[in-house]
């Protein structure tokens, strides 16, 4: 005899729920801790003016938020994580998906070419960082070599405002890329060959094909990859830590995070910095509430 | 499928295996002074001997924590130092780490600082903030103790390690930019390097020729005169323009003063560097590269490249005096000792490390080891300054500049302030704001940020 | 049936494989420069082939910091990392998937918008509590602080909805209770996916580069990442010191990946990955 219980007008099993309940102990205890706990803990620091360097730490109420709704290099921060975002996002899915597709195609050393685009994702951000600021050097620097060399002018790279950006996300690109290949790669795959071979029977040729069938089906996936690259576009740090220190030329590589890493770190100014995170939360959050609601209306499922 | 996982997860347990033959095989960091030395082992100073049998009981053993800063050349004699010092206090252990560049360790303190994890000494910049904002005046106390010669100290190495007017730490690897040449460039150039520039005026006309003419390696981008740190300089620059870069009130209520018209003309003058391209705009990040590479005659940074540049293959390196506009000065920086109270017995053995390391022979030593200056004037009278002043004449101008070293007010800001100054020095160099309106900008923000803090 | 002959699609190989030249370029460069001399390093216009292969460089980064000392602790915390996500990942995603109790939407809700918040945000406060648990400058620092897993979470889980519940159906009339259905049913079902869900934590764990360098001050915990961002500090401009060091700590991990890079794919073509 199987006990149950009633809630909310639903049955459900007594061991059955137990037994939820063991198995998500774990995650429920590294939520409280990892999670919630600290998210808690920024929002009380928001509200105060504690400054690591000094100690001091009293309630200031909205302060802080009121210095950033006035502070331009936070202004910049927000209108540099979009422009990156979108730059990075959008080359990232149309490079990744044309280099998909190439590669799901009958060609030769098919492995070789697929572990070659997938390397520079297990290199060390820290590691290529250093390659690429060497790429980079305006003077020493292969890149400016190659340049010249095609009689182009040379760049500055993360060396001036206009550059500098694009530098970071270009590094992002070649970093990122092998991971969004991959994904797409196994949607490809997962296409059954009968799709296709239908739509040949139905006389679409190989673009009609490609662009009603395999595209639709693959829509599942881009927005995966799309909602991981909005979070993750907005978490970059590392690349930016070692290639542009500080912000970079005119403050032109000064992001969110980097941002909040400037203020609660280098500055001390916890309170300010926990600000300025909350605020990159809710940002985070609304953009992906906003992408799943569209995608919900736009995806494909099979 | 199976197959699949069994080889990821032996390929994890092989990973494992690894791992347990690496950490078997590598040395500890550690300085521990678990020691074989035999007791007789005099401590360095005498006083030290009898304070030590009240603090620690005989055989008894304490440990200390000490973070570093300072990497390289620097590093290795700071660590051997300490080292030493461990081996001459057989009841003093301690457990030494580098905790990354200044920016890293003051990031690392503060945290630590959170929680109570914080080290017994710390060897970093700006350091009078994590203890004299904190109420913390044991280094003032000790350095006013009859025993300790507070007066062979340079003075401006007290201004540097102070905060609200007391001092809050010991000025340790202190720096004063230099300015350094390249000598295949200025003998290309046909510049006599017995005849340094006096004023900035005069540099500006020096770079000017050496970029004219002294071009060795024939590229297009060639320059005069380029800085590594900016607000250093420039802070530098209006001390000698006699502006104070911030003024202080009784109540020690900072505020800047940079946007008056001295500042103005030093900013007017660095724009001249920018305009007649004898300066790249904004590339200071840059800047040693550029020089190193042999692209630029010219090169404003610390002192403390004396000792790695003389190493460097290829490039020959030369130094000149600051020069100045109304007065000579140049602005301390580098790094000071902070320490950090934690009980009697630490405290104890901290303050004896401290003592040992400013003594003036072992400070001098790691002084002459790094291009750091003597805080002493009793260091430079040693046969070791004697003798390297004798060998590298870049020590000789380090050296004499120390007597008009100067050191701006240290405040919560100060940080801040640099940050401002970077970024204002930035606009006027890519023409996004006139030198007058960047500065007063700065002033504006700079006040900002201190009214938001009080 | 029209059945396509197959034939190569040579375009399209030439046009992946200039891709590929492009991607490979940096890794090409860090080899030859692990080896330059420091004249070769500030030459003008640049050297791509040293003047001479100086192997003096690899010593040279074995003296400067603990190499092997950073590789053990990176694999170390990895590994440990890795095994404890995996573990909590894929309980909770045999709870979510297949068993039935009130609030499993909310709970799935819950863990997946962890995902959105960056770590810096939560490092102090996430500091904090390490220290007061004592636990700075130990591994269970290093390694605790990161272990929650909503991206694995989710992934296997995805995967674990498409086992057929007819599969649980059987093992309960044979009388399999929730606990062995898990090891019995779930687990060897799901093998790809869950591997897969380990090279993702294992990589991002290998990677990680802002919690380790808060979190360790005595210089035997340091990690890979942070001991290399701490060569180029204490060597400063020496270029081809870093590239050494770069060099000695991907070939490991590219060997690794190149040999389970044919069964990760495969396992996410059959996790589909519906998000």
């Amino acid at each position: 005899m199987v006990r149950k219980y009633v809630l909310n007008g639903r049955s459900y099993e007594t061991a059955q729920t137990v037994a939820a309940a063991v198995f998500l102990l774990p995650t429920i205890v590294t939520m409280i801790f990892l999670f919630v706990l600290p998210v808690i803990q920024v929002i009380t620091m928001s509200f105060t003016n504690w400054n690591l360097a000094t100690g001091v730490r009293n309630y200031i109420g909205l302060k802080n938020f009121e210095y950033l709704f006035t502070d331009k290099t936070f202004g910049k921060a927000i209108v540099n994580t979009f422009t990156y975002s979108a730059f990075k996002l959008s080359l990232d899915l149309v490079l990744s998906l044309f280099i998909a597709v190439l590669l799901d195609s009958y060609i030769p050393l098919k492995r070789m070419l697929r572990t070659i685009y997938f390397a520079p994702v297990v290199v060390p951000i820290v590691a290529s960082s250093l390659i690429w600021i060497w790429f980079y050097d305006p003077g020493i620097g292969p890149f400016n070599q190659i340049l010249t060399f095609f009689g182009l002018p040379k760049l500055q790279w993360l060396y001036h405002e206009n550059t500098a950006l694009l530098s970071i996300g270009l590094f992002s690109v070649w970093k990122g890329l092998g991971y969004n290949i991959v994904l797409f790669l196994a949607g490809l795959q997962n296409i059954p060959d009968s799709y296709m071979e239908a739509a040949y029977i139905d006389g679409a040729n190989s673009k009609q094909a490609f662009f009603r069938v395999k595209l639709p089906l693959l829509s599942p996936i881009a927005s995966f990859v799309i909602m991981m690259g909005i979070i993750n576009s907005f978490k970059v740090f590392t690349e930016i830590n070692v290639m542009t220190p500080g912000g970079g030329p005119l403050n032109s590589t000064m992001l969110l995070v980097v941002y909040v890493y400037q203020q609660a770190f280098t500055n001390g100014r916890m309170g300010r910095g926990s600000a300025a995170a909350l605020i990159l939360f809710a940002i985070v959050f609304i953009l992906t509430v906003l992408q799943k609601n569209i995608s919900r209306k736009t995806v494909h499922y099979e | 499928m199976k197959q699949k996982f069994i080889r990821i997860l032996g390929i994890g347990i092989i990973l494992t295996m690894m791992l347990g033959l690496c950490a078997a095989c590598v040395p500890r960091e550690t300085v521990t002074t678990t020691t074989s030395l035999p007791q007789t082992v005099v401590a360095p100073t005498t006083q030290g001997t009898t304070e030590k049998k009240e603090v620690l009981a005989p055989g008894e053993k304490v440990k200390i924590s000490v973070w570093y800063a300072v990497s390289g050349a620097s590093g290795e004699a700071f660590k051997e130092l300490v080292e030493k010092f461990a081996s001459e206090n057989n009841q003093i252990e301690i457990e030494l780490s580098y905790s990354g560049s200044y920016a890293d360790t003051a990031t690392k303190v503060s945290a630590a600082l959170t929680s109570g994890t914080e080290p017994n000494v710390a060897l970093m910049s700006a350091g009078p903030l994590f203890t004299g904002a904190r109420e913390n005046y044991f280094i003032e106390e000790k350095i006013n103790e009859p025993d300790f010669d507070r007066d062979d100290f340079f003075e401006s190495g007290w201004d540097y390690s102070k905060y609200k007017g007391k001092v809050c730490a010991l000025p340790y690897g202190i720096s004063t930019p230099i300015l350094y040449y390249n000598r295949d460039i200025l003998e290309k150039a046909g510049i006599d390097i017995n005849n340094p520039p006096e004023t900035w005026e005069d540099l500006y006309r020096l770079a000017k020729t050496a970029q004219e003419k002294g071009n060795i390696n024939n590229v297009n981008e060639f320059w005069g005169f380029e800085v590594r740190d900016v607000p250093w300089l420039f802070k530098t620059m209006l001390n000698q323009n006699e502006n104070p870069v911030v003024n202080v009130d009784s109540n020690f209520k900072v505020t800047p003063a940079f946007a008056e018209e001295s500042a103005v003309e030093v900013a007017t003058w660095w724009k001249k560097m920018i305009d007649e391209k004898v300066m790249p705009a904004a590339q200071h990040a840059n800047a040693e590269k550029t020089f190193l590479a042999g692209n630029c005659a010219f090169i404003v940074s610390s002192s403390n490249r004396i000792s790695r540049w003389v190493t460097e293959d290829g490039v020959k390196v030369g130094a000149f005096p600051m020069p100045y506009f109304k007065k000579k000065s140049v602005a301390l920086g580098g790094n000071v000792l902070v320490m950090f109270n934690k009980n009697e017995k630490e405290d104890y053995a901290s303050w004896e490390l401290l003592k040992y390391l400013v003594d003036a022979k072992n400070q001098t030593e790691f002084a002459l080891k790094t291009g750091y200056l003597p805080i002493r004037r009793s260091g430079l009278e040693l046969d070791v300054a004697k003798k390297a002043l004798s060998e590298n004449p870049m020590y000789k101008i380090a050296f004499d500049q120390m007597e008009y070293s100067w050191s701006y007010w240290h405040f919560e800001q100060m940080g801040t302030m640099d940050m401002i100054l970077t970024s204002t020095i930035e606009k006027i160099e890519k023409n996004v704001l006139s030198p007058k309106e960047a500065l007063e900008e700065a002033a504006n923000e700079l006040a900002r940020e201190i009214e938001a803090d009080s | 049936m029209k059945r396509k002959l197959k034939r190569y699609n040579i375009p399209a190989f030439i046009f992946l494989a200039a891709g590929s030249a492009l991607m490979l370029f940096p890794f090409v460069w860090m080899v030859l420069s692990a080896f330059k001399t420091p004249a070769d390093v500030y030459a003008y216009p640049p050297k791509w082939i040293p003047s001479s292969f100086k192997f003096d460089n690899f010593n040279e980064v074995f003296n400067k910091i603990p190499f092997w000392r950073y590789y053990a602790n990176s694999i170390f915390t990895s590994v440990c990392q890795t095994f404890l996500q995996i573990f909590i990942s894929v309980t909770a995603a045999y709870a979510l998937a297949k068993l039935k109790f009130p609030g499993s939407g909310k709970v799935f809700a819950f863990i997946q918008s962890s995902m959105f918040i960056p770590a810096v945000v939560t490092m102090i406060p996430l500091f904090v509590v390490v220290s007061s648990l004592k636990l700075v400058d130990t591994y269970a620092g290093i390694i605790l602080p990161q272990i929650s897993g909503a991206f694995t979470t989710i992934l296997i889980y995805s995967f674990f909805v498409s086992v057929p519940n007819e599969l649980l159906d059987a093992a309960k009339i044979d009388g399999c209770g929730y606990y062995s259905m898990l090891s019995r049913i779930m687990l060897p079902n799901a093998t790809t996916a869950i591997s897969t869900a380990m090279l993702f934590a294992f990589l991002s764990h290998w990677r990680s580069y802002t919690w380790p360098l808060i979190v360790t001050n005595k210089t035997e915990l340091r990690t890979l990442p942070i001991g290399l961002k701490y060569l180029v500090q204490e060597t400063s401009s020496e270029y081809q010191l870093m590239m050494a060091a770069s060099l000695m700590a991907i070939i490991p991990i590219l060997i690794v990946y190149i040999f389970t890079e044919k069964q990760f794919v495969r396992s996410l073509t059959l996790t589909g990955l519906k998000a």
